[in-house]
């Protein structure tokens, strides 16, 4: 159809009208969300045009209605997973490691498994987990004489090294990352030690050990617990729960052990020191 | 057009075969989930699962039908062989090897990380090279429908592109802008700590770069459907399309509006200003204008039919309609899903309120309402109005047919309303098992069971599908079968402006709106904060 056989020639406006509800709309937004709104922020108002602007771009206002009493800090740990701690921790040179862990073995034993059941073993430990608890153990977030005397003793780089030498010893099961199947890892489960490790309790605010120490998901900086010492563990555990160790970050290891009874401490440990690679 | 028919079979065939195990996990996921017993009690197998799940129904399925669906438009629509056949199967290979890429460690449990896969979590390699593939893959039949289109428009200078043909291809332009910040994610955030290069990655921008796809990608999901609206129910309901313009803003109004609105899914997150937030807020509201004039244009088509076929008075034209086409009842029951399912998406978009249902079940329920209920439905309407036109054999039993849709209509509402209602009451997403002997939790354990009971209804539209699709595909060939008509609107345009007939303007305004509300947010992680985190495989220490 030509524009010259038509009486009335319609000029169709619908692209122009389209365009022109979509810059109205971007002009509203943001005169809505960055000037107007943020002025009426029940708990900050009254704000000025400036600090409005920073509150919708998302920046921190130092100064006045964050100004509130800091309690002192207090640290669980010295360590941050940064890119630079986590490149160090992992590159440990195993040949040094293994010249500084002979002063480790008359305790942790020959190999990295200790025989004396209050004593952790070693043998095959994330080199992240061991390096944290050195770091700790020097900064004296976690409290031990001889291993706070060690650690002193020993720079970052020697961290690294014998933790490297640590983990590539066979001993406890590695984080291979098996995922085996496990039928009733559930709630389903009707031994309560089990429902405990797979599913934790959360009526009691306790996460799943396995959450983080596995089998299966192991969290940065959590060790794993399959075949380690009973004992030890269940010190651990008491040493958590009590608070006179504290160098959990975030402390889930206070929190989950403080809502545990005396016996599932045990059964606990128990089960874990009996545990092999793919689960109980 | 043989071999086009081929095409476009493959994949169809290809969606729905990994669509139908993908609806069995799902099942399994529900029972893992309620009081009842399940088999394989495992909450490992559990994420494995719902990464299976969520990768093929998000990714795989929905691909492959676009593809398969678009390819059959530019056919049947334009009137032309397709051009490009040869890079059409390319993508169609590297989209099947990247289905397989992802799955293959999934089903091995590394790479239980959902479908969403957000950092720092991370799992194997070949997980994320697969998906990236799966969409690699797809960015041919972008190429192949832009192709398409440009052709046709050449040869038939000044004369409006038919409405299928525009509405893919608006499909193909939207789907390729917004895979961007998904396969930007996992090119710049993720491969590089996979492969140990980088031992951190930063969360914020991984999931801020992830929301530029994670909404849109609906509407790529959700246009076929739409297509199938404007073009297809009409012509089975024996009327016309209301307005052929309103169908050409909509598309236009979704292209431009679906982008820029992905960080409503981020409103709890911490790293971005409530400026922001609120602007893409209010972008997502308009995503809900096209929604609204496709109702309203939709239910006009159907009333026309309705009239024509001598349907009176104020309701008398909706009995009138041919409820027995399976078209015809898909796009109804579809319309009528989409209500409760849209009214739940404006809760989400909608900053205050998002606070009370964030990552609760709600959520898990309003996409599986939307997308089951909204899109899914009339992916298989479409089948069984694509499956003669490209085998040449009629449908086995358009009963049956309809039987399947209102299984699956039923199905999904009985599924998803409970669902709602659970997440209301503060059921959260994405776990494995719930301890119902907690009294607070057994509160849900009802609604819980009533969701089983529609999913078993689901699957089993599901099976009927199938066996509707393999018989048709074993009846003897018909002598003659008509070709795919696509409706004519009221008046149908002699001419369209140039903006209606293009995308070229189009662009540009997607792109300046996308800028102005991801430019800062995006480029804030450049030059303002730093949130790396230290990344860590669910399955291998972080350091082997």
């Amino acid at each position: 159809m030509s524009g010259q056989n038509e009486p009335f020639r319609f000029h169709n406006p619908t692209g122009f009208v389209v365009v022109a509800v979509v810059s109205a709309t971007v002009v509203v937004a943001f005169g809505l969300g960055f000037l107007l709104l943020p002025r009426y922020q029940e708990s900050r108002a009254p704000f000025s045009t400036k600090d409005a602007l920073y509150h919708a771009l998302g920046f921190h206002i130092h100064g006045r209605a964050f100004n509130t009493i800091q309690p002192t800090l207090k640290v669980p740990t010295y360590i941050a997973w940064t890119e630079t701690t986590i490149q160090q921790a992992t590159t440990g040179d195993r040949k040094r490691g293994e010249f500084i862990a002979t002063n480790c073995t008359a305790c942790h034993g020959e190999n990295g498994l200790s025989t004396q059941p209050w004593i952790p073993s070693l043998a095959g430990l994330d080199p992240l987990v061991l390096y944290k608890q050195l770091d700790d153990f020097r900064s004296g977030t976690r409290l031990s004489g001889p291993m706070s005397a060690i650690a002193q003793s020993l720079t970052p780089q020697q961290y690294a090294d014998v933790s490297a030498y640590f983990a590539s010893l066979p001993g406890l099961p590695e984080n291979s990352g098996e995922r085996t199947p496990r039928p009733n890892s559930s709630y389903r489960n009707r031994d309560p030690v089990q429902r405990l490790i797979y599913a934790g309790d959360p009526k009691r605010g306790i996460a799943a050990c396995a959450s983080c120490h596995g089998p299966g998901g192991y969290r940065i900086g959590a060790p794993a617990l399959a075949k380690q010492n009973e004992l030890y563990l269940e010190q651990q555990l008491q040493a958590f729960a009590q608070g006179t160790r504290a160098n959990d970050m975030d402390m889930p290891m206070r929190t989950i052990a403080g809502g545990l009874t005396e016996s599932e401490m045990r059964a606990l440990a128990r089960a874990y020191a009996n545990e092999n690679a793919t689960g109980p | 057009m043989e071999r086009g028919r081929v095409l476009s079979l493959a994949h169809l065939w290809t969606a729905f075969l990994c669509f139908l195990p993908a609806v069995g996990l799902g099942f399994w996921q529900m029972l893992m989930r309620s009081p009842l017993p399940a088999p394989v009690d495992d909450p490992n197998i559990y994420y494995a699962s719902v990464t299976a799940h969520g990768s093929i129904m998000a990714y795989v399925f929905p691909t492959f039908f676009a593809m398969g669906f678009g390819y059959a438009i530019a056919v049947s629509a334009l009137g032309r062989p397709l051009q490009g056949e040869k890079w059409a199967w390319v993508g169609y290979a590297l989209s099947l090897i990247g289905t397989a890429m992802a799955l293959v460690p999934v089903a091995a449990g590394r790479a239980s990380v959902l479908y969403t896969f957000y950092p720092p979590l991370l799992g194997s390699p070949w997980y994320y090279l697969g998906v990236a593939l799966v969409i690699i893959g797809s960015y041919f039949w972008i190429g192949v429908m832009l192709v398409n289109f440009r052709a046709w428009k050449r040869e038939n200078p000044g004369k409006p592109v038919p409405l299928a043909m525009f509405a893919i291809t608006a499909c193909a332009i939207l789907w390729g802008w917004t895979a961007l910040g998904a396969v930007s994610e996992v090119l710049f955030q993720i491969l590089p700590v996979t492969f140990g290069w980088r031992h951190t990655i930063d969360a914020g921008l991984a999931r801020t770069l992830f929301s530029v796809t994670l909404h849109a990608i609906v509407y790529f999901w959700l246009l076929p459907a739409y297509i199938a609206y404007y073009t297809l129910m009409p012509q089975a309901a024996g009327g016309r399309l209301y307005s052929d313009t309103m169908g050409r803003i909509t598309f236009i109004l979704f292209l431009v509006f679906s982008i820029p609105v992905g960080l409503h899914h981020l409103f709890m997150d911490p790293e971005h200003g409530a400026g922001f937030k609120f602007v893409q807020s209010v972008l997502t509201f308009m995503v809900a204008l096209p929604t609204l004039l496709t109702v309203f244009t939709i239910t006009a088509s159907l009333e026309i039919a309705g009239r024509v076929r001598g349907g009176k008075g104020l309701f008398g034209w909706i009995r009138a309609l041919p409820w027995d086409e399976p078209m015809v009842l898909a796009v109804g029951l579809s319309l009528l899903l989409l209500g409760p399912g849209g009214f739940g998406g404006l809760i989400n978009m909608s900053y205050a309120m998002n606070a009370m249902i964030h990552n609760t079940s709600w959520v898990t329920a309003h996409f599986h309402l939307i997308f089951g209920g909204a899109v899914v439905i009339v992916y298989f309407a479409i089948a069984y109005e694509l499956w003669p036109r490209l085998t040449g054999r009629p449908l086995v039993s358009k009963h049956l047919a309809d039987i399947q849709l209102w299984l699956w209509f039923w199905g999904i509402l009985i599924t998803t309303i409970p669902w709602h209602i659970a997440g209301l009451m503060g059921q959260p997403r994405r776990y494995a098992i719930f301890d119902y002997s907690d009294p607070a939790v057994a509160k849900t354990a009802f609604l819980v069971i009533l969701s089983v009971i529609g999913g078993c209804i689901v699957l089993s539209s599901v099976l009927l599908f199938f066996y509707v699709l393999v018989r048709s595909s074993f009846a003897p060939v018909a002598e003659s079968m008509p070709p795919i008509r696509y409706a004519l609107s009221v008046n149908p345009p002699a001419t369209v402006p140039a903006l209606l007939n293009g995308f070229g303007l189009w662009n540009v305004i997607l792109l300046s709106l996308v800028l102005i509300a991801y430019g800062y947010p995006i480029g804030q992680f450049f030059f303002l904060h730093n949130q790396n985190a230290p990344a860590y495989s669910l399955t291998r220490g972080i350091t082997k």
